[in-house]
């Protein structure tokens, strides 16, 4: 558990999830906690505000919310088949943990931290290097679509395993944005899966996030209540995929 | 990283492993006094470490990073010549003059690195190796080690290329004419000298046998060439090549036709007889071969003038690869041999020595000289080295193959900023890692190999391996 994030969350006043972090609806993570983070429970709307049906997402379009952070970008995916479940994924620190699978009436709706674990690259508003590659459309970084790559330097991650590796220079999982589904069919973020690099983000992007989002401050401000998604293509200027 | 309370703890180590490397310098004070018991100032010993590596660029910061992370307790320190890093590679935008690329943003400070990642670094020239008694000899004292790394990068070979030319006069083609390939001062003085030519044309040689960043030559060619053209200044940019081969040659050669029209100039079979730094002339022999058939070729002899000149010289590995006495290729280079064994096939240990490992620039293996490269070995290497030092094996051919291990991209225009790319699979081939690239066509639609996406994911692919090395 990050207490400097618990601390925070408690500052806002926020409904904290006061759990044990490494238990989401009885679901075990990961064996000692230390890679699953409880944020507060956000719930995904649209961008006039109104909540997201998980059954309205189309089939492999990416899209964009921010979470924890309000600068943190994060992609949701809804993949054109069911995920693998119980997924084994292992830190580069060599913590193992678990990603249960992907939400939604049939399983298939994911979500990841879009920040490359590799080198860090993420879209910003004004270009996204990394996003999902639809089945029908080739990628370099890989064999097969349908995958998640960072054109940076070509890193291939399984949109439908946790965000395995499958290829190039990153060696540790995307972080997955475990995500709930209710029965009304909104969809809300509740947590961080993975080895997580905010700290090392806000330190590198100091310049773009100032640029981007007003100050430091707004940046590293956690998101509450609700967080709007939109597409890719709506959130970046210019989308550059291998 | 975050700020967990586990990251404490580690930084905690890293403050504990930082006053150890400081230790290294109090033992100098310390071996001072003890002076007047050591004949000569190379016999006078730090300190010892259990990994030292010597060069603390792409390769060796990315060795002494990744054994940190790998286990903290590991006991490592870089020894480098110079205080601050300078980047070579995405060198060739500031040239180019693109916007917001200058001088500042490819050079680092070591400060933030060793803070951060807790490994040492002794800033010293390296003078001597002496394997036997596993001592590095440096202009500050001796360093003990139980495991090198050589990852000192390359040196030009003047006096191979050019084996009438006295010291004063390679002297001063350095002044004159820098190579600009070992970053630092070179890469200042050809900035200043592009940033204020006159009217004239830009020569920049390619030399033959195996040298650092094989695209780097033709890409400076085209940023330069859009730095001319943006300031108006009346010249050509002429490439002398000493082959013919032009690395991503067709993607290459379709900006130069489309972008530079008769501006950019390529040359093939040029060797160049002399130069005539005074009076900026260089007499060259270009051979033109009629057919394949054709092994002699008919060779004139021409003199051109230039208003700047960057003289790539031979390059080879850095001296510091004979000071150490391990088993070399036979061709000029000097590449390091490398171990090969049936468990291991492929190995980052020298085939001389089990305590002596090498990466980047150096190495026999037939892998691309370039920073992601350096990297990547890096990375391998200290996984070699960690699974030495806890007692178990690991073979870098378990790594292997490796799609997409090294992405290179070089800028082609300025306005609107273009890339393109080459895209290298790594392999075990024989005794060495072997590499076959293909150089995709980044727009596809209207079938060329540039696009503005590749020219702003060179930006990206510099600024993510920055992060990489000094975050």
């Amino acid at each position: 558990m990050d207490r400097r994030n618990f601390l925070k969350v408690v500052a806002a006043g926020a409904t904290v999830v006061a759990v044990n972090p490494s238990l989401i609806r009885g679901n075990l993570y990961a064996s000692d906690g230390t890679l699953y983070k409880a944020y507060e429970r956000t719930q995904l709307t649209d961008a006039s505000g109104n909540p997201i049906k998980a059954s309205i997402l189309k089939k492999e379009v990416n899209y964009i919310f921010n979470y924890p952070y309000a600068s943190t970008p994060c992609m949701l995916i809804n993949l054109p088949q069911a995920t693998e479940k119980d997924v084994k994924l292992k830190s580069d620190s060599g913590e193992e943990y678990v990603w249960k699978s992907g939400v939604g009436k049939e399983g298939t709706i994911v979500a990841y931290v879009a920040i490359c674990t590799h080198q860090l690259t993420h879209p910003t508003p004004n270009e996204s290097f990394i996003a999902y590659v639809p089945k029908a459309v080739k990628t370099m970084a890989y064999d097969k679509s349908g995958v998640i790559v960072c054109s940076s330097h070509l890193s291939a991650f399984d949109a439908g395993a946790g965000g395995r590796v499958l290829g190039g220079a990153a060696t540790q999982p995307l972080c997955a944005v475990v995500l709930e589904h209710k029965e009304d069919d909104t969809l809300w973020a509740v947590g961080i899966l993975g080895q997580d690099s905010f700290h090392d983000y806000f330190k590198e992007f100091r310049p773009e996030l100032k640029e981007f989002y007003g100050g430091m401050a707004e940046a590293k401000k956690l998101v509450s209540f609700s967080v709007k998604t939109v597409t890719l293509s709506e959130f970046t200027k210019e989308i550059i995929q291998y | 990283m975050n700020n967990s309370r586990r990251d404490l703890l580690k930084f905690a180590g890293i403050s504990a492993a930082a006053a150890a490397v400081t230790g290294c310098s109090a033992v100098t004070g310390g071996a001072s006094s003890t002076a007047s018991d050591t004949k000569t100032a190379a016999c006078k010993l730090l300190g010892k470490h259990q990994v030292v590596i010597i060069g603390g660029g792409w390769g060796g910061l990315t060795v002494a990073k990744e054994l940190k992370k790998i286990d903290s307790k590991f006991d490592v320190t870089i020894i480098e010549k110079n205080d601050s890093f300078m980047s070579c590679p995405f060198s060739n935008a500031n040239l180019g003059g693109l916007n917001g690329v200058n001088l500042s943003m490819l050079t680092h400070d070591y400060a933030q690195a060793v803070e951060k990642n807790g490994y040492g670094m002794l800033t010293a020239v390296v003078t001597g190796i002496d394997r036997e008694k596993k001592v590095v000899h440096t202009s500050m004292g001796g360093v003990a080690y139980d495991i090198l790394v050589l990852a000192p990068g390359i040196d030009y070979n003047y006096k191979e290329q050019f084996p009438t030319w006295s010291d004063a006069k390679i002297a001063q083609a350095r002044r004159a004419a820098p190579g600009a390939l070992v970053p630092g001062g070179e890469h200042v003085t050809l900035d200043r000298m592009v940033k204020n030519m006159d009217d004239g044309d830009v020569i920049i040689t390619v030399p033959s046998g195996k040298f650092r960043c094989p695209p780097a030559p033709f890409e400076r060619a085209s940023m330069i060439a859009n730095f001319m053209k943006n300031e108006g200044i009346e010249g050509k940019v002429i490439m002398l090549n000493e082959t013919d081969s032009i690395s991503k040659g067709a993607a290459f050669k379709e900006s130069w036709k489309e972008i530079n029209g008769d501006m950019v100039e390529h040359r093939s079979n040029c060797r160049i007889v002399d130069v005539d730094f005074d009076k900026k002339e260089i007499t060259y022999e270009q051979t033109v071969y009629k057919d394949e058939d054709d092994t002699d070729g008919v060779k004139t002899s021409k003199t051109i003038k230039y208003s700047v000149f960057n003289l790539i010289p031979h390059n080879m590995s850095n001296p510091v690869i004979e000071m150490s006495g391990v088993a070399t290729t036979p061709d000029a280079f000097k590449k390091v041999k490398m171990a090969s064994s049936a468990d291991k096939p492929v190995s980052f240990q020298t085939q001389s020595d089990a305590s002596v490992y090498a990466v980047g620039d150096v190495v026999g293996h037939a892998i691309p000289p370039s920073g992601q490269t350096a990297i990547w070995s890096g990375k391998e290497c200290a996984k070699e080295i960690a699974h030495v030092l806890h007692g178990k094996s690991y073979s870098v051919a378990s790594a292997l193959p490796y799609t997409s291990a090294n992405v290179c991209y070089s800028m082609v225009n300025g306005n609107p900023e273009e890339g393109i790319m080459v895209n290298h699979e790594f392999m075990v081939a024989g005794p060495v890692i072997g590499s076959k690239g293909s150089v995709p066509k980044g727009d596809e639609a209207n079938n060329k190999f540039r696009s503005t996406g590749l020219g702003k994911a060179a930006r990206e692919w510099y600024r993510g391996a920055m992060r990489d090395l000094f975050n």
